[in-house]
């Protein structure tokens, strides 16, 4: 700025003063910032040009910019930018990598799958995420489950089979966990010796006696036990009814449970009250065939398949 | 009230200036607390205790409307009645109805707390009040709309100051929004529950027409007035541009009610109406700043005053964070960029460099100004002032960098694809790598809220002086018995 302009820019007050000493320079606006705000609107109208803007009537200016998709019936189309047009797009630009992998893996048969090495890790890569979108929050992540809530994934042991087919058959459908309350039928002595029995199996220190008895009324048809878990207590993986034999607990929280008493009440409180809360929904309208087919590998090789 | 105090107590109504004041401090540091408790459960959920009245969804609006309307708005309401009454050299028109005015706005925010923390929530951001109190906040906000316009009317200059208009648009833009965004059915008359009236996206549209327009005119216009006032006083010079200030109120004024639409960007929001709310938020950046530059260029040739003057330099860095978050808001209004910051912390970053950096400094300011002159007292400690400005000022960068980083963090591996165009991260994993960031945000917020006690204690102490021993006016008679 030259000195005679800033002579010329000595700034006046308006004149007005408010509450004592109250005043305001009269200088003018920056003109960076009307500069600044120009190019602002300039902006503004080349955006305007490019992208829907204006609402006419009922429709509005559709801008200059285009976007090119393929629909559902594989129809491939130009139309104005919008929203919709670019999740197409974008949702085109990603199932077009991984369809090659997927086609594969329809065709595949599931034990091929996992020795291929390259389908193997694109198992991985598409299952790691929808593992940890729709399995993880009961089974949590890593599959490992929660005692009380959702079975652990890593074991080798499987309420209705470890097999692939059956893993896709379990998701696929879903699954409903049911076993009936004995609180009329069995008093709270029969049902100890009932949880002693069981307790039996893993090496629990509990009253032979007790066992000796529960083991009968096991196989009796008082309380009939037998009927779903099997003569040998090791379950039936057409009904789903648990194996009590193998010291791995879903509902009955054993392991957490200090003395034998209370592991006795752990198990009582499930012979008493039944289950109704074995629910596993079904994924077939949330997940496609072969996203499906992808998950049975991908929990299968999580350490317990069979 | 008796009059008889002398000077400017007996020209002015300074009684529920001194209320107002009062109230901001302790809703501030009552809001700021709840903020730092829910800031602490994002990053240690134990903190819920699995207490339905304490966890972050009922303690969210309990901590949003303390700060904003409780903190903000009580000090909007003390320096717009001290500063209408002082630059129109008249008393406020009706002692009444600007005590009505304190009980019924200190009322509603109890009652909106309370409320919440029992469940009662309408679910619109920033307006979760149910309809009770909404008729009482409309009650309330008319009454102050005729004091403040009856006050104007009656001035005794002939010229009304820049910090009124923007007051007054605040006043009425409040009003519009309160009115329409709040209108909705209640089941029946002795339910607290009611449903809005306008349904999906339109239902939408409104609150963030709302909700925008409570930063626009609430958040911003509203304080720009109380910096129009402070900053000229506090410094001992003219405003810098008296054309700049009426520029870019109207400016402001005008663009600003087209913006609430970049809040729904990616949504059923039709996408004409995403690219004007787009646009008109960049063609805001240089009128917002108006303000900035008004207020910044007001000290040059006393920039000096930085160096000793704990109140000047938390008004000056207050407009610097007006400055920078006024830059940051049209950014994110890009659709592009939008893309990236939708639905993550970077949000949250942006509302509280706004709402920690701007609103709160310019008011801890401004009250530091304003207090020790209504009570006729000095402060009681400035060096405690000057340790409440760099506890806030380090809570703020402390709170917006960690948001800042979780906020650009979850954007991108939201949308990371792998080489087989499969997402890279599953969302889980996404809120993993943001709990060291919680953490930092929530050590953030302790800075700031540690400030906040200094500023209670010293603003409690400096309250005492004052009732006990007037330092500049040594009165005949009582001077001290008619205060609050």
């Amino acid at each position: 700025m030259s000195v005679s302009k800033q002579q010329a820019h000595v700034p006046q007050t308006t004149g007005h003063v408010w509450d004592g000493d109250l005043q305001e320079y009269n200088n003018p606006l920056p003109n960076w910032w009307l500069i600044a705000f120009y190019t602002t609107v300039v902006f503004a109208l080349v955006y305007w040009f490019i992208y829907p803007a204006w609402p006419i009537g009922g429709s509005y200016t559709k801008g200059f910019a285009t976007i090119t998709y393929t629909n559902d019936k594989g129809e491939t189309k130009t139309v104005p930018w919008n929203t919709r047009a670019l999740l197409m797009a974008e949702t085109n630009k990603a199932e077009a990598m991984q369809k090659p992998y997927f086609d594969k893996i329809a065709s595949t048969p599931f034990e091929q799958i996992a020795k291929d090495p390259e389908l193997n890790s694109f198992v991985l890569s598409a299952g790691k995420t929808l593992f940890s979108d729709n399995c993880a929050p009961c089974h949590q992540q890593g599959g490992a489950g929660k005692v009380g809530f959702a079975p652990n994934l890593t074991d080798d042991d499987w309420l209705y089979g470890g097999h692939f087919a059956q893993i896709q058959q379990t998701i696929t459908n879903g699954r409903h966990g049911y076993m009936p309350p004995f609180a009329t039928v069995l008093d709270d002595k029969q049902m100890t010796e009932l949880a002693d029995y069981i307790l039996s199996f893993e090496k629990i220190p509990v009253d032979p006696a007790s066992a000796k008895a529960g083991d009968e009324l096991f196989h009796s048809e008082t309380a009939a036990c037998y009927y779903c878990h099997g003569a040998n207590a090791k379950g039936r993986q057409v009904i789903g009814s648990a194996n009590l034999t193998d010291s791995i607990w879903l509902w009955a929280n054993v392991p957490d449970a200090k003395t034998v008493a209370d592991k006795e009440d752990a198990i009582k409180t499930v012979i008493r009250g039944g289950l109704n809360k074995g629910v596993m929904p079904t994924w077939k309208e949330r997940l496609s065939p072969d996203q499906i087919k992808l998950l049975a590998v991908y929990v299968h090789d999580l350490g317990g398949g069979q | 009230m008796t009059t008889t105090e002398i000077g400017s107590n007996e020209q002015y109504n300074f009684e529920v200036v001194k209320k107002f004041a009062f109230m901001s401090v302790v809703w501030g540091l009552l809001g700021m607390s709840v903020g730092v408790y829910i800031a602490s459960e994002l990053a240690w959920p134990f903190l819920n205790f699995d207490i339905p009245y304490i966890t972050f969804s009922r303690f969210r609006p309990v901590h949003t409307s303390s700060v904003i309307f409780g903190f903000g708005g009580s000090a909007l309401f003390a320096t717009s009645y001290y500063i209408v009454q002082r630059t129109c050299q008249t008393r406020l028109v009706s002692d009444f109805l600007a005590n009505f005015t304190f009980w019924g706005w200190t009322a509603a925010i109890a009652l909106g707390d309370i409320s919440y923390t029992l469940g009662y929530t309408q679910s619109r951001e920033y307006a979760e009040m149910e309809w009770p109190i909404d008729i009482l906040i409309e009650i309330t906000w008319v009454v102050y709309l005729t004091v403040f316009v009856g006050t104007i009317m009656k001035r005794k200059q002939p010229h009304i100051y820049v910090a009124n208009w923007f007051f007054l648009s605040f006043i009425l833009a409040t009003a519009l929004l309160h009115t329409f965004n709040n209108l909705a059915v209640p089941i029946s008359l002795f339910s607290m529950k009611s449903y809005s009236l306008f349904a999906g996206t339109q239902d939408a549209m409104t609150q963030w027409w709302y909700g925008h327009n409570a930063v626009g005119f609430f958040l911003t216009a509203a304080f720009l007035g109380m910096m129009y006032y402070f900053v000229p006083k506090q410094a001992g010079r003219p405003i810098y541009s008296y054309r700049l200030s009426i520029v870019h109120f109207w400016a402001l004024s005008f663009l600003y009610m087209w913006v609430g639409a970049h809040h729904l960007h990616w949504t059923a929001l039709p996408d004409w109406t995403s690219t004007l709310a787009a646009t008109f938020s960049i063609m805001l950046l240089l009128p917002s700043w108006g303000g900035m530059i008004n207020g910044i260029m007001t000290l040059s040739g006393a920039w000096d005053r930085l160096r000793t003057d704990p109140i000047m330099r938390f008004l000056i860095v207050a407009l610097s964070f007006y400055g920078m978050s006024t830059f940051e808001g049209p950014l994110m209004a890009l659709k592009d960029v939008n893309a990236l910051s939708h639905y993550t912390d970077w949000t949250v970053g942006h509302v509280h460099s706004g709402a920690l950096g701007w609103v709160a400094m310019v008011s801890f300011g401004s009250l530091y100004h304003m207090i020790p002159r209504i009570w006729n007292t000095k402060v009681w400690s400035e060096k405690l002032i000057g340790i409440h400005f760099w506890l806030a000022t380090i809570g703020v960068l402390l709170y917006i960098t960690a948001m800042w980083i979780s906020g650009i963090t979850q954007g991108l591996m939201w949308r990371a694809f792998d080489q087989y165009g499969n997402l890279q991260y599953s969302f889980v994993e996404s809120v993993a790598a943001m709990h060291p960031l919680y953490v930092m945000r929530a050590i953030g917020g302790m800075f700031f809220l540690s400030g906040m006690l200094l500023m209670f204690i010293n603003i409690m102490m400096t309250i005492r002086s004052g009732r006990q021993a007037p330092a500049y006016i040594a009165a005949p008679g009582n001077v001290s018995a008619a205060s609050a």
